[in-house]
């Protein structure tokens, strides 16, 4: 501001010195500057750094800085918008603190758990990484590494790290951070269809006549898509949108029936929805009897707790049985649902008869397309899989699915959650292109792509993302390392399960990381990180889009991508470290060679030559690697699913594109699947072909409501949901460091509702505690603005650094998905 | 090159929260116009705006205090070059972020 | 010393390590503040909180900030405290719509604002733009956690002029 006003004030003071001197400065043409040298801006296209949504946005250049972003006009996602966010991309890269060289705790020149952080460099850096990964191996063997990801890694990181894990140091240890986030969309996915990810796709935005919003506050969370909705909203009269919440939030400014439910009711809302449109005679019986099956699912299965908790001891089904089910008919599944009357849904909810009614009859009524919207609220979820399977439940008995604006739509989090988490298959127990490590054929295919002897790949299931940190805790992970997420600040219960095990003496923790996040400060060895258009890289989005982006310009001096330190550390290990001796006799020509050369360079990842790369581009990793690897990663990647359902272009494509749905058949994208006619997969006549399971049908699934794993009782009694906010991106540690960002949204603070401020003897402002039975975060208290909860509910975003409302919340899971419940929690609230 | 410029004078003052700028006309010789345009550039915080063929210079002083501006005129007013120096605008901008009052809030109902 | 700089000193040290390293440790504060580098906590351990501060004033100066780029859409310099948007009610094109602003004195929202998804215009505001607060926002009295380097290409450019005079 001040700058601007000092030009202006000098832009007078320069008027009126000429027109005393009789000189002519005209004062636009002093000021502008013409030469096309120097005004000269280069701009390319990228994937914003954010959500899930995938916008692309042009990124302005000049001098080696990004300049300016802004929304791409030629993208079909965003058509030239951008939110608040993505508006600010440009200033994300160039907070002050930016990190620069590894740091590792030391003293007197030595690796100490407890020293101080002291530079060194990258050379010391992976010595001190391969002795610690090597003792570990030795000691306990491959099971003591890990490895925790992200759904913000690009495409060609994520599938660097899988294949460093799971085939040269063989463990399944590794997980994304949208296990936080997506897992319990999979679980539902593969329940359902037997196939991962949306058949339907944003086109479905201008197609729809109604929208339900199920625990997806758009306005905030999916800006872009949010206005989209929003279009077709106010354009279309006849267009309803619903929204389904635990409080109100922005997205309730558009509600045509707004529902505020009691935590965990939703399913009994979605049973409901099943009933009434039995009830009222609306299944579509040709398309039930066609393409689906009935199945009466697994109950009581417990809270994903550790084992010893009372909650655990006390469920019947938490062990191996708790994802199964029984074939059941249509008959019975009625009979089920049955129970499930308004009355009973209303008590249950809190949800007024009359609005239950509105809303089911979005669904029943054969003349409306309805597509359903949901993310943390179904997925953050003790019974994440379990909603998503409901909310499928609906469209299928009436055969709203698949087709423009019929579309159960699963919104993701994160930038490449489906991309890189999903897709890729960065998960514990998955491999690319939806398999899993536990089939043995799955393995044997990922086997001879990657030209590895058989059995190099573990068929056991590795530590998920809230195993991992009790594993960190108990002792038997050792050797861990954080890529690209902030999970000190991100996971549930941070003082009891995630920050003993960082600290825990037998562990060596590593964090990448372009900034000094709390991760980062929990960490032994912190690595500076290149991000975002520093590197070359591919996201894909929430709607199946594959998006790729050149590097535009150089990390700082120092820092190096999440692909370079992988790629790079592998150079450190003889496959002699890491495979037992009947592993390297099957594949003697291994033996001497580091997995740098096995997995990477020897590999089909390395045979795209540098001459492929534009001369003009900057390519920073593929130059030092001597190959152009971010090709090649991709390349081989995508092997595994051409053929099989997920097709991806050739990978120069992309650089021309504005991303393409998959899969990609014959150069074409894919905006429906399963529908005869949009999908080149689907059996010709067959209408509709749910080709993930063998049969071709869906399943309808029969599960009941069972209560969360903690509600308010007398001492802790109000329910705690956490969540995002529209300025910051998860944790805060890009968009709290640009200051227009910072300023608008500076703290987190506690929504609550005027009456339960007024009963602790609290106004707006107060500065209080937020007390669980795990811990205490202190925090002010907000009883106005843009989120207003019910009474006996409070909601505290976790963006905040400062005040990490993680130290208060359950890290009870899905026992499904193991993706743990961020919404539901008992606290009291205290003044301090 | 701004650092090398860095005056000393500025550096041992106080920091105001004030940003000054005056402008001025320096009538220069014709033959010393380009002398008179290096002392001015020497200065920091001055900066040409434009130079008529007759050796009128149009220049703006930046500083934050009253005085400093004042240091910097003198060091250009002695140059044997210059025939007249005279200036012209002076604005000073008070910089300091003020408390924002209650009462600044205007309430739309 | 607070908000030392931890990175920059880094970078500068990477090659010379083990010289400076003694007056790194000597200069700069104790080992606690040394191993809580994460600077939006202002260096705070993680099993410990500092008091939280005020929750802080929105701006409300009506003074216009300047943008970083051209298509940076500008903050709301003022308080919008009870401003309705909703499916019925757009209390900021009250005064920002095309008519209203002679008599508001506001500045008129940006002309792509009647620009639907394909481009052409519209009478009114296009409803793809009708929630304002998606892209405006407005200002807190805070100062900002950590310094932003971020040079906008005007200044790059006038770099690049005045360094072209001096050679």
């Amino acid at each position: 501001m001040t700058i601007n006003r000092r030009e202006f004030i000098k832009a007078n003071a320069v008027a009126a010195a000429a027109a005393v001197a009789g000189v002519s400065v005209p004062a636009v043409a002093s000021n502008l500057i013409t030469s096309s040298d120097i005004t000269k801006l280069k701009w390319d296209k990228a994937a914003c750094r954010f959500c899930g949504t995938g916008c692309s946005v042009n990124v302005g250049v000049m001098d080696g800085k990004v300049v300016a972003t802004h929304g791409d006009i030629k993208s079909p996602v965003n058509k030239g918008l951008s939110c608040v966010k993505g508006y600010f991309l440009s200033k994300i890269m160039y907070g002050k603190d930016r990190l620069t060289s590894p740091l590792l705790r030391m003293t007197n020149g030595k690796y100490d758990k407890e020293g101080e952080f002291t530079p060194i460099s990258w050379d010391q850096a992976f010595d001190v990484m391969a002795e610690k990964a090597k003792d570990a191996l030795k000691k306990d063997g491959p099971e003591a590494l890990g490895m925790f990801g992200s759904g913000q890694w690009t495409v060609q990181e994520g599938y660097a790290a899988v294949k460093l894990y799971k085939a040269g140091f063989r463990t399944n240890n590794i997980d994304p951070n949208a296990r936080h986030c997506m897992a319990s969309a999979v679980g539902g996915f593969m329940r359902t269809f037997g196939i991962d990810e949306p058949m339907g796709c944003y086109d479905d935005l201008e197609a729809a006549d109604a929208f339900v919003l199920w625990g997806s506050n758009m306005a905030e969370m999916h800006p872009i898509l949010w206005t989209r909705l929003t279009d077709r909203r106010l354009s279309a009269p006849h267009v309803k949108v619903a929204v389904l919440s635990t409080f109100e939030h922005r997205s309730f400014d558009l509600a045509d029936n707004g529902m505020v439910f009691t935590p965990q009711t939703d399913l009994a809302i979605l049973n409901y929805i099943a009933n009434y449109i039995i009830k009222t005679g609306r299944v579509n019986k040709d398309f039930v009897n066609k393409h689906t099956n009935f199945r009466l699912g697994e109950t009581d299965i417990g809270y994903g707790l550790r084992p010893e908790h009372e909650l655990e001891q006390k469920a019947k089904n938490n062990g191996k049985t708790k994802g199964s089910s029984t074939p059941i008919s249509f008959d019975e599944y009625a009979k089920f649902v049955s129970t499930y009357t308004v009355e009973y849904t209303a008590k249950l909810s809190g949800v007024p008869e009359h609005k239950l009614e509105a809303l089911a009859e979005l669904y029943a009524d054969p003349k409306i397309k309805v597509t359903s919207f949901w993310t943390m609220g179904f997925n953050q979820h003790t019974r994440g899989v379990w909603a998503n399977n409901l909310c499928y439940n609906i469209h299928l008995l009436t055969g709203k699915i698949s087709t423009p604006g019929n579309s159960p739509f699963s919104l993701t989090g994160q930038p490449s959650a489906c991309g890189t988490a999903r897709e890729v298959g960065t998960f514990s127990h998955r491999l690319p292109a939806d398999m899993v490590v536990a089939n043995p054929k799955h393995r044997a295919i990922a086997e001879k792509i990657w030209d590895l002897p058989e059995g190099t790949i573990p068929p056991k299931p590795g530590y998920h993302a809230v195993l991992q940190n009790r594993m960190l805790k108990d002792g038997k992970l050792n050797f861990y390392w954080v890529q690209c997420n902030n999970n000190m600040q991100a996971a549930a219960n941070i003082n009891e399960e995630v920050y003993p095990g960082y600290r825990n003496p037998k562990n060596f923790i590593i964090v990448s990381d372009p900034y000094p996040t709390v991760t980062a400060q929990a960490a032994d060895l912190i690595l500076p990180t290149a991000m975002w258009v520093e590197k070359e890289g591919v996201y894909g989005n929430a709607e199946r889009r594959t998006q790729s982006w050149y590097q535009m310009v150089k990390a700082p001096e120092g820092a190096k991508s999440d692909m370079w330190q992988l790629v790079e550390f592998s150079k450190r290990f003889n496959i002699e470290d890491v495979w037992p001796e009947e592993l390297i006799a099957k594949k003697p020509e291994v033996r001497g060679k580091t997995l740098f050369d096995v997995l990477y360079k020897d590999s089909s990842v390395g045979k795209f030559s540098l001459d492929e790369i534009p001369e003009d581009r900057l390519n920073d990793e593929s130059r030092d690697f001597g190959f152009y690897i971010q090709k090649g990663l991709f390349e081989e990647y995508a092997s595994f699913g051409r053929g099989h359902a997920h097709d991806l272009a050739p990978y120069d494509r992309y650089h021309q594109e504005r991303g393409l749905r998959w899969p990609v058949v014959n150069g074409k994208e894919t905006k429906w699947r399963f529908k005869e006619g949009s999908d080149p997969y689907v059996k010709p006549g067959s209408g509709w072909d749910f080709y993930g399971k063998k049969d071709g049908r869906a399943i309808i699934f029969a599960l009941p409501y069972e209560p969360a794993a903690e509600s308010p009782d007398e001492e802790y009694d109000l329910w705690l949901s956490t969540g995002r906010v529209l300025e910051h991106w998860h944790s805060g540690s890009m968009t709290q460091r640009v200051p227009e960002l910072y300023k608008a949204m500076p703290d987190a603070l506690v929504y609550m509702h005027p009456d339960d401020a007024k009963a602790r003897g609290m106004r707006r402002g107060d500065l209080v505690k937020l007390i669980s039975r795990r811990g205490e975060v202190q925090t002010r208290v907000e009883t106005r603005g843009r989120n207003k909860p019910p009474v006996g509910l409070v909601f505290m975003p976790w963006f905040d650094a400062s005040r990490l409302v993680n130290k208060v919340t359950l890290d009870a899971t899905d026992p499904l998905s193991k993706e743990t419940d961020y919404k539901k929690c008992a606290i009291k609230i205290v003044k301090v | 090159m701004s650092q090398t410029k860095q005056s000393h004078s500025e550096q041992k003052q106080e920091k105001t929260h004030e940003y000054h700028v005056a402008s001025l006309v320096a009538y220069a010789m014709p033959e010393q116009v380009s002398d008179v345009e290096a002392a001015i550039n020497a200065i920091d915080g001055a900066e040409i705006h434009a130079t008529s063929d007759k050796g009128k210079i149009v220049l703006t002083i930046e500083g934050d205090s009253h005085k400093g501006i004042g240091k910097k005129m003198d060091l250009l007013r002695v140059h044997k070059g210059l025939i007249n120096l005279s200036p012209v605008y002076h604005q000073v901008l008070d910089e300091k972020i003020d408390e924002n009052k209650e009462e600044n809030y205007q309430e739309i109902k | 010393m607070k908000n030392l700089n931890l990175a920059s000193i880094a970078g500068l040290m990477a090659l010379v390590l083990a010289p400076v390293f003694i007056s790194f440790t000597a200069n700069s504060a104790d080992k606690a503040e040394i191993n809580t580098l994460a600077t939006l906590r202002d260096h705070t351990e993680i099993d410990v909180q500092k008091e939280p501060n005020r929750i802080p004033k929105v701006v409300n100066k009506d003074i216009k900030q300047a943008r970083n780029y051209p298509m940076q859409p500008p903050i709301i310099p003022h308080t919008i405290r009870s401003y309705e948007v909703n499916k019925n009610n757009n209390k900021c094109m009250s005064c920002h719509s095309r008519q209203r602003t002679e008599e508001s004195q506001a500045p008129m929202v940006s002309v792509t604002h009647y620009m639907n998804r394909d481009g052409n215009f519209l009478a009114e505001i296009s409803p793809r733009r009708y929630f304002c607060n998606q892209c405006h926002v407005t200002q807190l009295d805070a100062k900002p956690l950590v310094e932003n380097t971020f040079v906008d290409m005007h200044s790059l450019m006038k770099q690049k002029t005045t360094s072209a005079k001096e050679h």
